[in-house]
Order: C-alpha cells, then structure tokens, then sequence
C-alpha cells in the first residue's frame, strides 16, 4: 500500500494533502514540475467527468428536459400532432379548476372518488396487515409458507390479477356464487361488483387494499422483529395480555412504521390508475373516475382532441397535491420522532 | 495517471463499443422509417389483416409492389403509435383511419397528403353515392375546424384526407336467431314496440342469458348507436336536429327530448347483467359466447362476431326500428364511410401508394376484400361482384337508404362543434342501464351540457 501511493507521489498523481501543500506554498503554480501534475489532474477530472456524462445527459433528457416540456405543455393546447403549441396561459388550470362546465365537474368528481380511495386504502391497510404481522410473528410452525401465500399477491403481475378480478366480480363471479352457495344471496350484486355504481368505487379499494396488504404486513414483520424483547417480556411480567401488549407497546412502538406504510398507499392512491383503467375505465357512469385516470384519459383517450395541455395541467395539480402530503407526513414523522 | 493494462484495454474496448451502440440505438429508433423495400400500412383492425394481404399479393402479382400489412390494436394503442410516429418521422406509407375522423385530424396536422388533386371523378363513381364526398373537407367541417380547440383545426375546404375502404353504420342490432324462434319471434321486429316485446319475450324465456348488451363502458355507444336512431325515426329529422340545437327549449328538456328519453327508457330491464362494464368487445365477447340474445353495434360488428365463435347463420340483424307513430315509419339507415385509407406524407413511395389505394377502389377487388374481412366495401356493387360479398353482408347492402328520411349516424354537422359524445353518453347511461337518474334530470343534464358546448362555439 505504502509502495503503491510513493509510486503515485513519484509519478505524478498528488498523494492525500499534497495539493493543500502545493497551493500553501505556492510551488503548485510556477515549478516546472507542477505542469505534468496539473495535466494529471485535468485528465483525470476528464475521465471522472466523461464517466458522469451519459448519467447526466440521461438526467438531463429524461429529467430536466422532460419536466421543463410537461410544465410548458400544462400553458398550452395540443393534440400530439399539430406542428405547434396553441397558449393558453393559466386557462388550462382555471377550466380544471371550475372555470369550464365541461371540465370542471369531471375533475370534481374525480377528485372526491380520488380522497375516498386516499382515506380508504390506508386505513384499511394498516387495520388488516398489523394484526396479521403481529399473528405471524407469533406462530412458529409454517411461518415460511404463510408469509409467502401472504405475499403472492404483491409478486404477481398488477395486469393479470385486475382481470383474473374482473371475473371474479362478475355477476355470474365466484364472489356472487359463493355468497349464494352460503345463503347470503340477498347481498350479492345482479350486476356484477363492478357494474352497480354505488359497489365499484369499494369493490377497487378493496382490490386495492389486497393487493398492498403483503408489503406493509412485510414491513410491520421487520419492525416487530427488530423489537427489544425485554420490553415485552416486562409487559409480561406486570400481567399484561396479548391484546394489552399490541395496544399500548407494540402499536405505538411502530408508529414511524406505519408512518411510512401510510406515506406509500397515499401516494399509490393519489397517483396510480392502471386498475382503474383496466378494470373499469372510471365506470359506471363516473363513478370510479379518479385524477389520475382522468389524466391519462385527456392525455391519450380524448379521441385527438387538444387535451394533451390539460393532461399536463392537471399533472402538476397532482404534483402538487403530493407534495402537500409529503409535507404533512414530514411534518408527522417529526412529531413523533 | 498510470493506469493497468487490464484498463486500457477496457478503455479501448469501452471507446470502440461506444459508436456501434449508437448506430444500434439509431437503427433501433427508425424500425418502419428507414430502408424500406416494400410498401408499409397500418390497420387497426385485425379482422382486416388476412383480407389485405390477400389484395396485397394480387397487388404484387400485378405490378410487382410488395405490401407489408401490420395491425396495431386496440384504437387507443394505434392512435398512440401514430402519434408517436409522427414525433420520430416514422411513419408508414399507408395507413387506415376513421373516416371524417381521425383523417381529418391528421390531415389538419400536416401528416396526410391531400388527395383530392388525384383522386378524380372516375375514381369516385365506383362509389356508393352517399359516401363519395367522405374523406374531404366540407364547408362545414372547415367552419368547426376554426373553433379553439377543434380536433380538425388545420384543414381547408376541399381538401381530401383519405378514401373509403368499408362503409356501413351504428344502429344495427344482432339477435341469436334460435333463441328469438324459442321465444315465438320469427321475423325481425319493424317498429320499436316490437322490438320491446322481443326483448320482454326472450328475456321470459331465460332472464340470466336472454337480455341485450352494448358496450356501455364506452358511454357514447348507448347514445349514438341506440337511442339516436330511434329517436331520429320518432321525430323526423329536423326535430331530432334540434335536441342538439342552441335553443334549449327544444332540446332534451323539451317535450320532445322527454317523450325519447321516456321510450328509450323501455329498455332498461333487460340489459344483460353487467352490460354497464362492459366495452365494446366485452359485449360482443358476451353475444358471441351466448350471455346475450341481442347486441347493438354496427355493420363492423360481423366481422369480431364470425372470428369469435358466433355462428353467423344463427344471427339476425335488422335496424333499430323507430315507434309505431313515428314522424319516419319505414326509417332506414344511411351508410357513410367507416374507415378509410391515407397516404402519409413523409412516404418515399408515394405513386406506389397512391397505385394500392386505386387497386383496392376497384370493384372485383373490393368485393374480395369484403368477404374476406365480412365488412362492407364502399363500391356500387352490382352482378358477380355484390354476389361474392355472401348472403349476410348483401342484406345489410340492402338495408341501407337514402335521402332525407334515412338517418345518417356520420353526418354531425347539426352538432356544436366541441360537442363531445362520450360525456353526454355519460349521462345518459345514468339513466339507464344505471338507474340512478330519472329522465327529466338526465334531459336537464344533457340539455344544460350542450348548451355550454354551443356557448364555447
């Protein structure tokens, strides 16, 4: 090691602390044998900089060139084909926002169906994974093998389970069938789950809460295993019970926990939309239109009309919107840190 | 810097790697665009795919031009791949549209050659009459293209985007034949009453399977292809025009607007079960498969029927038929192009192009093509030429009128021109299948909707 930086000192290449030397002194700059020591170092910020160089470019296309496009596009009109932009100014946010009779109430619509999916999912989440990760963690037999039936959901493909789910919800479905086989036939749907208006938008936020259980049931797993167990073992010891000890030690020992679980369902539930496209399209009626949906339906579903500076538009309302969130749960994490 | 020979080698290697991958990813960028030796065309119909390579071969063997069909579906996804083609200057020579559509769009964008200075007189005349004129810029389409945010905006007057390749209309409904003769329906229902009580007498006869469907996840399938031409027929053209007018006192809040939204109503107990989440194909699938006795579509609804199982001897089809006291009895359907075919103007191969376009107008060819895919071909066919199209497509031939009193579902110049069916479908679709809405809110709703639309006119 000691042979390798005297021959880098010999050669050229500055040993730790030999530039502050140089520059304290100021030999760096006029002896003769700075000059292949600067060269050195020239080359060898080039070659450092020529290995940054596709990272950055790809940064900057992929970045910065597309953020700066989408936030023009959000002033304009345009269909995708037009040789170029009609300006709009702040119309595009203003007939989102209430100024268009025809917008307007989409975006209202959606808006609401998109907080009650935002309030639904996480709550549901967190109710249903913590009792099973504190379950799990409890038994020792077949723990393996039940953590991975837990987990199938997350590990198959999104596309095949919304539509193995769109036949389960119809109205000849296994879920009617098995209500009907069970005698509860008065609560199955003669339209099918996803067919009745008043069961689509809670048939997709239960959809949804199974198909996020499985991580947050894994993430609530490795906080309860991370656990000092003297503290439960104390809990004991004063005669607390099962339901005592989830309540009143574990629960608020796994606040930043569900802190975060709570943080990543909000932000699938603010922004995602691939199950409502496939297993809906936002129907009956509007009934499970949500924001970000609607974006991709006035981006690429609007039949050419101009909508594309909508879509933008109400993009960067979303962007918005999520950074009011992540705000609140900083704000949050903070309080209980 | 001393650096091992090991890294220069890697170096070396890194350096010469560095402009083959990008000649890899500029080749990988221009797959359609660059280097063709054949003629290139884009359908979004599969069911048109074998038809058109059959008239491509017959096209080679004739002049030596070779032909490479490619589908992309579903629409969104060929929309999708347009637009984008149309970013990289990728686009293929040819390429299928909707007629009075999507040409019109494109075209107005500056992505289609204008053809009207070759496609002449004679070309035309091989045409049904009534849709010789599809494919061009009428005043009226010029007129809406000037509004702010018109889908057309860029198009002159005059000017030709495509010609037709298969023509017919919405408002056709297909019924399981077998089924309806089970029921006591032998002949197919003329007036609305009638197709009421064939609706009310399969449905008796199997509740679960004997209902009707349409693609109401689509909502304006319900409103364009059911409920318009029946109300066209029950109140004649000119009130009927009127429920779109400016003036709100005719329109769906109107007496007249409530008398169709009421009849129309007659439908709703025998949607099929879970018709309101059903596509377009979802609910042709469930014709097809036998979950439904009646279907609504159009005359290109064959076609995805015949390549889904259904027997097309056991289907029937007949209009949708308007009220027994209609302003129209004997109401018949206009035929207008459905689809048509461009040349795109970033084509190197635009006289082959425009060569292919004239092969497929010709009438023995045409009839071929119609067959092959059981859609309508637009031509004037007549002897050798109407027989080879077959028995199912030569009735629907015949059902087609003309003139005033045939309802033609292309022409919407009686519309404003933002108007937008699939919002206004929304609505309607509350009212039924969905029952959430009675029709005096739903005539409130629709009426209020279009009256904006003509207030951003």
């Amino acid at each position: 090691m000691a042979a390798n930086l005297t021959a880098g000192t010999d050669a050229g290449t500055p040993g730790p602390g030999s530039a502050g030397t140089a520059r304290a002194t100021g030999k760096g700059r006029t002896s003769p044998a700075g000059r292949p020591r600067r060269t050195a170092r020239l080359r060898e910020a080039l070659w450092g900089y020529t290995f940054m160089a596709p990272a950055l470019a790809l940064f900057a296309v992929m970045g910065v060139y597309t953020i700066v496009y989408g936030f023009s596009l959000s002033f304009a009109q345009w269909n995708g084909f037009w040789p170029q932009w009609h300006w709009r100014g702040l119309r595009n946010y203003t007939d989102l926002l209430g100024g268009s009779p025809t917008y307007a109430p989409i975006v209202r619509t959606a808006a609401l169906n998109t907080l009650y999916v935002m309030i639904a999912v996480p709550v549901l989440t967190v109710l249903i994974s913590f009792p099973l990760a504190l379950v799990l963690n409890s038994i020792r037999r077949f723990q393996g093998v039940l953590r991975s039936v837990y987990f199938l959901p997350y590990v198959t493909t999104g596309i095949a389970v919304y539509f193995a789910w769109q036949y389960i919800l119809e109205p000849e479905g296994a879920i009617n069938l098995l209500l009907q086989s069970v005698g509860l036939g008065s609560l199955s749907q003669p339209q099918g789950w996803l067919g009745n208006p008043d069961t689509a938008l809670p048939t997709l936020i239960m959809v949804m809460v199974w198909s996020a259980v499985p991580v947050s049931m894994l993430l609530y797993l490795t906080g309860l295993q991370s656990l000092d167990g003297s503290l439960l073992e104390a809990a004991q010891l004063d005669g607390a019970g099962r339901v005592r000890t989830a309540l009143h030690i574990i629960w608020p020992l796994m606040r930043p926990m569900t802190l975060v679980i709570t943080l990543l369902n909000l932000r699938d539930a603010l922004q995602g939309f691939q199950m409502f496209l496939i297993m809906t399209n936002g129907g009956p009626g509007d009934s499970t239109s949500v924001l970000g949906l609607e974006t991709y339906r006035l981006a690429f579903l609007s039949e050419l009309s101009p909508t594309l500076g909508l879509a933008s538009a109400l993009g960067w309302l979303l962007f918005v919107a999520a950074l009011v969130v992540a705000f609140l749960n900083q704000r949050a994490t903070r309080r209980t840190q | 810097m001393e650096h091992s020979p090991a890294f220069r080698q890697g170096r070396r290697r890194l350096l010469a790697a560095a402009p083959a991958m990008a000649l890899l990813a500029a080749g990988c960028g221009r797959s359609a665009g660059a280097g063709r030796d054949r003629l290139t065309m884009w359908t979004f119909k599969q069911s048109h795919v074998k038809a058109l390579d059959a008239a491509a071969a017959a096209f080679t063997a004739q002049t030596g031009t070779k032909v490479a069909i490619q589908a992309i579906t579903p629409d969104d996804a060929f929309l999708t791949k347009v637009q984008a083609a149309a970013r990289t200057n990728d686009l293929p020579d040819v390429i299928e549209v909707h007629a009075n559509g999507d040409d019109l769009s494109f075209g107005g964008a500056g992505l289609l050659e204008d053809l009207a200075g070759t496609v002449g007189r004679s070309w035309l005349d091989k045409y049904l009459p009534q849709v010789r004129k599809d494919g061009a810029v009428t005043a009226a389409q010029y007129r809406d293209s000037l509004t702010e945010g018109s889908k057309t905006m860029g198009v002159k007057e005059g000017q030709r985007f495509s010609v037709p390749l298969t023509v017919g209309t919405f408002g056709i409904v297909y019924a399981d034949r077998r089924r309806l003769a089970s029921a006591g329906v032998t002949e197919p229902p003329a007036t609305w009453e009638q197709f009421i009580d064939a609706l009310a007498a399969v449905h008796r006869t199997d509740p679960k399977r004997g209902g009707i469907t349409i693609g109401v996840q689509q909502p304006s399938t319900a409103l364009e292809w059911l409920m318009q031409p029946m109300a066209f027929g029950m109140l004649g053209k000119e009130r009927f025009q009127a429920l779109f007018g400016s003036d709100p006192s005719k329109g769906f809040a109107s007496a007249d607007g409530q008398r169709v939204l009421t009849e129309y109503g007659r439908v709703t107990p025998y949607w099929m079960p879970g018709t309101a989440a059903k596509s377009i194909d979802d609910a042709d699938l469930s014709f097809a498969q036998g979950k439904s006795a009646f279907l609504v579509g159009g005359t290109f609804t064959l076609a995805f029927l015949a390549a889904n199982g259904a027997d097309p001897a056991n289907i029937m089809t007949f209009p949708v038929p308007p009220p027994a006291r209609a302003a129209i009895p004997g109401m018949q359907l206009s035929p207008f192009a459905l689809t048509g075919l461009s040349v795109t103007r970033t084509s190197r191969r635009k006289d082959e192009a425009m060569a292919w376009l004239r092969f497929l107008s010709q009438p023995d060819v045409a009839a071929d093509f119609g067959r092959a895919a059981l859609d309508v071909p637009p031509n004037l066919l007549t002897g050798a030429d109407r027989k080879a199209v077959g028995p199912l497509l030569t009735t629907m031939l015949d059902s087609f009128g003309t003139g005033e009193n045939a309802y033609n579902a292309g022409d919407t110049t009686y519309r404003p021109s933002l108007y937008d069916p699939g919002k206004v479908g929304a609505v309607l679709a509350g009212y039924t299948p969905l029952k959430s809405t009675g029709a005096r809110q739903t005539g409130n709703h629709i009426s209020s909707m279009i009256k904006s639309y003509w207030a951003e006119q």
